[in-house]
């Protein structure tokens, strides 16, 4: 298969409450390739909230390592884990997460923004991304003024903004009815289809079912790693 | 990036406009009675400066100080001695007098006012002058020849006989006892400032009158005082010191038992009370700006917790500890820039009206603007660190949640 842009190597989170540690992760080994599309599925309190916390350098793992894109970046200051975030990094979230009173196109340069691109460098890309995700006709539209649907794909034209290796979406359904649901799923699944890395964490069954790698965890730990429609 | 954040700034402001103008208020405030106090504080010390230039600020008095003990009749000063100085020191002394003054009423058939007589040389014209209305000056002859003569302002005039042209008409007064007719032989009228009118023109009910000063001697032809208006060309310290070592000299004293006071000296410390008082009361202001400073924090701390979330997104996206603060720290700046500038256009704008009000010519002295504009500024600064450093140290992860 293609080369790594995630491996975990003995990863283990404690959550120290002070007077018990309580095992988030519980020495987790695992390896995701450039150009797949994965679910991490996993009840509440599985551990998927803080394996995607730590997928997504907002979270330190307590040992072990961390590679993304050839980087370990287990022990990094939380600034470089800023700097990870920017250029390795799409996040989408289950709550949009858009800047209120910020129109579309402000939101969309808002990484690149971070990454210091130029002022007109910056809105040609955001325009072209909300175009992507075919929302060109709202660019200067506040969030307020859009359905869940639409503001879900200005957050995932954002995810795009600095070219990122991975795209993170934590629940990324979880606020919107079925029709936009799929239209989401769609999109991702779209992307993946031009190359993307993209990592879903859901708990449910369907939106898992777009992927091509569904991995399963339960009290802290992998329970399977099925990919789908292998060799196919 | 920096106008990213400025832009950002207003924005943030701009969402909350009645906030951030309460805010900002605490600013206005205090930058504007900073402004507004200072500046009328520094308004009436060039009054003063003014008023002083008027009056003459190269005059000095000379007399036998009054801690002096064994005072002997030679210490007082005699008309040849006024003479004498005057030829020792020539173009040095524009004038010099015996600064005699006298007051007494002055009756006429019809009515009797009181007065004040200020005895003065012919040439007093030079160094105070004014413009003759009707009739002339005093002139060299009414000085040697002791002359009745007096020289009334028209106002004093009016007071008098209840008109203005009143030369060659007479008043009976008494000075030192002897009641005598005195004739009046010019009327002048001085242009003054509505302030110089309220700080010497105070008495309506009573006039004044130049007359001889040969007329006012006491006793028997010996004055107490040398009143000199020094030349202006001269460097009057220097001057007057030398004046004074030549006085004490020629009486038999020391220099140090001679009573010297300058018109210098009189407006300096006029001046720096003044400025010190000013300086007082602008620092009382200046805590107004303090609670101002302190209103900002206040609101910048709302501002941060209720935009966690915000905050949260921002880090997850990439920006830096760095640039949470300095988004945060530009916004308090500006807020407390805008309320700065607020402020200085209302002290400006309200010291300017009062000064047209009165008629009097303001000083605003860029300095203390460029100072207020600063201090705002560094006050937004200093206050917004605090929140902003919040802000920037909040945790990615719990800002997210955070509802």
């Amino acid at each position: 298969m293609a080369e790594e842009l995630i491996r975990l190597k003995d990863l283990v989170k404690i959550y120290d409450t002070g007077a018990i540690k309580v095992l988030g992760l519980k020495r987790i080994n695992m390896t995701i390739y450039r150009g797949e599309f994965v679910a991490i599925m996993g009840k509440s309190g599985s551990g998927k909230s803080t394996l995607m916390n730590i997928l997504g350098c907002l979270d330190r793992p307590s040992m072990g390592h961390y590679y993304l894109d050839g980087i370990d970046v287990a022990s990094m200051t939380s600034n470089e884990l800023s700097e990870i975030r920017n250029k390795k990094i799409g996040f989408v979230f289950q709550s949009f997460n858009l800047i209120s009173r910020t129109s579309a196109l402000k939101n969309v340069e808002l990484p690149m923004t971070y990454a210091k691109v130029g002022k007109k460098v910056r809105r040609d890309r955001a325009l072209k991304l909300l175009d992507r995700v075919g929302l060109l006709a709202r660019a200067d539209h506040m969030p307020n003024e859009m359905s869940g649907g639409q503001r879900q794909r200005v957050a995932i034209a954002r995810a795009l903004a600095n070219e990122p290796p991975l795209i993170l979406a934590d629940e990324p359904t979880g606020n919107l009815d079925t029709a936009a649901s799929e239209e989401i799923m769609g999109l991702f699944a779209e992307l993946h289809r031009e190359g993307a890395t993209v990592v879903v964490v859901t708990h449910e069954e369907n939106i898992a079912e777009f992927t091509e790698r569904i991995i399963r965890f339960q009290d802290g730990q992998i329970i399977s790693d099925i990919r789908r429609g292998e060799g196919q | 990036m920096l106008l990213e954040n400025m832009s950002m700034a207003f924005a943030a402001i701009r969402v909350n406009k009645m906030r951030s103008f309460l805010t900002m208020l605490g600013i206005i405030i205090g930058i504007g009675s900073v402004i507004s106090i200072v500046s009328i504080g520094d308004t009436m010390r060039s009054l003063f400066a003014d008023l002083y230039k008027d009056v003459g600020v190269t005059q000095a008095y000379f007399c036998i100080g009054y801690w002096v003990d064994d005072v002997r009749q030679s210490d007082y000063f005699t008309l040849d001695e006024l003479e004498r100085v005057r030829d020792v020191f020539g173009d040095q002394i524009d004038y010099i007098d015996s600064n005699a003054y006298a007051s007494g009423e002055a009756i006429t058939k019809e009515v009797s006012v009181n007065f004040n007589f200020q005895g003065i040389d012919y040439n007093y014209i030079d160094v105070q002058p004014v413009d003759m209305v009707y009739g002339r000056y005093l002139n060299e002859g009414d000085i040697l020849g002791r002359k009745k003569n007096v020289v009334m302002d028209v106002d004093s005039a009016r007071l008098l006989y209840g008109e203005e042209n009143v030369v060659g008409r007479t008043f009976r007064t008494s000075l030192y006892g002897y009641v005598d007719e005195f004739t009046v032989v010019g009327v002048y009228k001085k242009e003054m400032s509505p302030f110089q009118k309220l700080m010497m023109g105070g008495q309506s009910d009573k006039g004044s009158a130049f007359v001889p000063y040969t007329l006012l001697t006491w006793p028997n032809d010996y004055f107490y005082y040398l009143h000199v208006y020094a030349s202006e060309d001269v460097d009057l310290d220097a001057f007057f010191q030398q004046l004074k070592e030549y006085v004490a000299n020629y009486k038999g004293r020391e220099p140090e038992d001679i009573y010297m006071e300058t018109a210098m000296q009189q407006m300096n410390s006029v001046d720096s009370v003044m400025g010190g008082l000013s300086a007082a009361v602008g620092g009382i202001a200046a805590i107004s700006l303090l609670v101002g400073g302190i209103g900002i924090m206040n609101i910048m701390l709302v501002s941060v917790t209720e935009r966690t979330r915000e905050i949260g997104i921002r880090k997850s996206l990439g920006a830096k500890t760095r640039d949470i603060l300095v988004q945060f720290l530009t916004e308090s700046a500006i807020l407390s820039a805008c309320g700065g500038i607020i402020g200085i256009t209302i002290g400006v704008g309200l010291v300017s009206i009062l000064g047209m009000a009165f008629g009097i010519g303001v000083v605003i002295k860029p300095g203390v603007v460029i100072v207020a504009v600063s201090f705002s500024a560094v006050v937004g600064i200093f206050f917004g660190l605090y929140p902003a450093s919040k802000a920037a140290k909040a945790d990615p992860i719990d800002a997210l949640r955070y509802e």
